[in-house]
């Protein structure tokens, strides 16, 4: 039995002290290259950041732009991650390929419905591809896309590319309808021991996805949290950022995003990770597909390692229909750019939900360039470290208390792990009755 | 040499990789070349290079890991992991292979920054990953804009003191820049690779088969250029010459082999080039959008 788990994040460049002192058009491309399988999700955030910053309200027909790119990103991250990386962990994929050798024997489909699905994740990879072209029509290229900028996009929908789109994304639909619904239920239907383990802490929070639009209304959900059996509204004065257990230097150990940038400190003793402990309310908060579908009443079975799956595998069927409005909405020819004056100084904040939960950029410009760029991700709300209460984060909480049944091939954990879909490589340590048994490598 | 790579037709450029690679994988089913190992390192990177590789369409990933090589280690996707991931990482060394590396090395603080997995109790670093891995292969080749000149992650004041992999090894490394590498130049260049050896490359160690244009000489606005005729906006359909295009400057193929199944690129999205496969980005490269430069 796990009796306590630390995530460790491993890797380090320091993108908020990069920022510094460039021109804040440039953080709409520089962002995205903090990760290169939702590098959208950062263009959008910084997008809204400076419109924030420079009070610029973009036009619906930019945001619609913008919004389509976002969402074909959605399709691929979540295509990718079932099939590519939480698969594997479940279905047996042909031993004769180096890549997909594998020691654990807790393969529990009859073999007709393994192999099926094991069809599926070569035939998922032109699918995820297809949503990437999909993406490039009005992106121009995918990873690090550069479409999306202030006032919604550079690009123009044409009669063309909308049909373009409307044919790539209709084949994407088929596929998840006709095959990813029905694999993810299989394998819930062979795991069920999954439903009851991986929970975390239970709090759930969206930052609003596809929403608020003037005529559309919300198209998803809103800004929520869950807890302690109640949804309300979210307040961002509430989020904090909390370092104790992290390499940084303890000047202060709990800010709020505007108040202070941590200073990297390899050398802290006590600290185990990278990654950061964001908090809300001072609890640590879930964000992610199954927070997203919680809150809007899409799905509310439970809160475990195999509702997470379930819940990003109905969020991207959620997602093609999304698209498929906003496709429908727009007006060809619509060229949503100004010539943008960056001010002297000011102050902005993006927050949006993205493909894996909660994103957040806040941005101060003084002298005209950027002074203070501060950025929260959603896996470091999941994969936070322990706060100064040593409260476990959300990955941390759903790891602990697990059984083990092998310890040689402890499965469990990765499989917990992967369900948050983390964007980090990171350790599990497995410990029982208070001394290190062993150290678990789990990357994603 | 320089000469003759450049004078090709725009159409056969278009086709190589797809037919380098056909040949490759067609000389692999007949046992005319073995099936070399391949082994993919993240380093200190975005890994939007293995993103981009999963993008590629004739050639793609699939005929890769299936027709052309022996994937032995990929972060990302393998399905092994912690412990067995690492024996399968070290043991794959002991035999022949072709080393790709993605993101740069972090060297601060004895190269803690980036902890790729532990092996017999030691973590290990992408500074010892290259310096473990690097020498024994039969090629590395560097993949993306960080592995190749340290990129994004070296980008001022450098917090991680990161560099290219070629700064650590004595070795030649064949740099693929990029940001991220566009599929076709990774897998044309590897076909290439296990068919003839190493390319012809460049001063600079990339490859002249997808390396030598400027994009600035076979752009579709140039006809704009040449005439003065100047976008005063991202969005326009003009030269964005005054915007601070890259494409004077950037020697890559995008204006013909485009991005994501050719289906678009950046000027394609009116917004000007960065320049992100340049030696020098991002910080060279920057203001990345300014309005009017003259």
């Amino acid at each position: 039995m796990v009796a306590d788990a630390k995530t460790e994040g491993l890797l380090f460049r320091g993108f908020e002290k990069m920022l510094r002192g460039r021109s804040p058009f440039d953080a709409v491309y520089f962002t995205q290259r903090i990760c290169g399988i939702c590098s959208t999700a950062h263009s959008v955030a910084s997008s809204l950041a400076l419109e924030s910053a420079l009070g610029i309200i973009a036009p619906q027909q930019g945001r619609y732009l913008r919004d389509i790119i976002h969402g074909c990103e959605f399709l691929q991250n979540h295509i990718r991650h079932f099939y590519q990386y939480t698969i594997p962990d479940f279905v047996k994929l042909p031993q004769g390929n180096p890549l997909y050798e594998t020691v654990h024997n807790d393969f529990r489909l009859p073999k007709a419905k393994n192999d099926i699905i094991a069809q599926h994740y070569f035939d998922s990879l032109e699918i995820s591809c297809s949503a990437h072209e999909m993406l490039a029509v009005l992106g121009g290229k995918a990873p690090h896309n550069h479409g999306v900028f202030i006032g919604g996009a550079t690009s123009h929908a044409t009669p063309e590319a909308i049909s373009r789109m409307r044919s790539i994304l209709q084949n994407i639909r088929q596929f998840i309808c006709t095959k990813m619904v029905p694999d993810a239920c299989t394998v819930a239907e062979y795991y069920k021991d999954y439903f009851e383990i991986g929970r975390g802490c239970g709090n759930l929070l969206s930052f609003g996805c596809f929403n608020d639009y003037e005529r559309l209304g919300t198209l998803y959900v809103d800004p929520l949290v869950y807890s302690d059996g109640a949804v309300s509204g979210l307040d961002p004065s509430e989020i904090t950022e909390n370092i104790a257990s992290s390499w940084y230097a303890d000047s202060p150990a709990t800010y709020t995003p505007f108040q202070a940038i941590a200073e990297p400190d390899i050398k802290k003793g006590g600290a185990y990770s990278w990654i950061k402990a964001p908090r809300y309310k001072g609890l640590p908060f879930e964000v992610g597909p199954l927070a997203r579908m919680w809150l809007c009443g899409g799905y509310r079975n439970g809160i475990s390692a195999m509702d997470r799956n379930l819940a990003r595998v109905m969020e991207a069927k959620k997602v093609t229909e999304i698209l498929l409005v906003l496709l429908n909405s727009l007006i060809p020819g619509f060229c949503s750019q100004e010539v943008y004056q960056i001010p002297q100084s000011a102050l902005g904040a993006g927050m949006l939900d993205t493909t894996r939960g909660a994103l957040g950029h806040w941005i101060k410009i003084d002298g005209g360039v950027i002074a203070f760029y501060q950025i929260i991700t959603p896996s470091a709300w999941n994969l936070s470290t322990r706060s100064e209460d040593h409260l476990p984060g959300p990955g941390e909480a759903a790891l602990i208390g697990t059984a083990v049944r092998d310890t040689d091939h402890p499965v469990e954990l990765g499989r917990i792990i992967r369900s948050f879909d983390p964007c980090v490589s990171c350790a599990t340590h497995i410990y029982s009755k208070g001394s290190l048994i062993r150290t678990v490598q789990v990357m994603p | 040499m320089n000469q003759e790579n450049s004078s090709c037709s725009f159409l056969m450029k278009l086709e190589t990789a797809s037919m380098l690679f056909h040949r490759a994988a067609e000389a692999v089913r007949q046992k005319r070349i073995p099936k070399r190992n391949l082994i993919w390192l993240e380093l200190t990177g975005c890994a939007g290079n293995i993103i981009s590789l999963l993008d590629g369409a004739n050639p793609d990933f699939k005929g890769l890991v299936l027709r052309l090589v022996n994937l032995l280690y990929e972060n990302s996707l393998m399905a092994a992991e912690g412990g067995k991931a690492m024996e399968k990482l070290f043991s794959a060394a002991n035999g022949d292979y072709i080393l790709a590396v993605e993101g740069a090395v972090s060297t601060k603080d004895g190269g803690l920054y980036t902890v790729i997995g532990r092996w017999k109790g030691q973590p290990i670093t992408a500074a010892r990953a290259i310096q473990e891995f690097g020498p024994k292969a039969s090629y590395v080749i560097s993949v993306g804009t960080c592995a190749s000149d340290g990129g994004v992650s070296a980008a001022s004041p450098n917090p991680g003191e990161c560099v290219g992999i070629q700064s650590l090894l004595e070795r030649k490394v064949i740099k693929l820049p990029g940001c991220p590498c566009n599929p076709d130049w990774f897998l044309g260049t590897l076909a290439y690779t296990v068919l003839y050896g190493e390319p012809k490359l460049d001063g600079r160690q990339r490859p002249l088969l997808f390396y030598s244009t400027l994009i600035h000489d076979i752009c579709p606005r140039r006809p704009y250029f040449d005439q003065g005729i100047f976008a005063s906006k991202p969005g326009e359909k003009t030269c964005m010459f005054k915007l601070g295009c890259r494409g004077p400057v950037t020697r890559t193929d995008c204006p013909i082999r485009k991005w994501n199944n050719r289906v678009n690129w950046p000027i394609g999205d009116n917004s000007p080039c960065i320049g992100c496969a340049m030696f020098g980005f991002p910080d060279k490269m920057e203001p990345f959008i300014r309005y009017d430069v003259t």
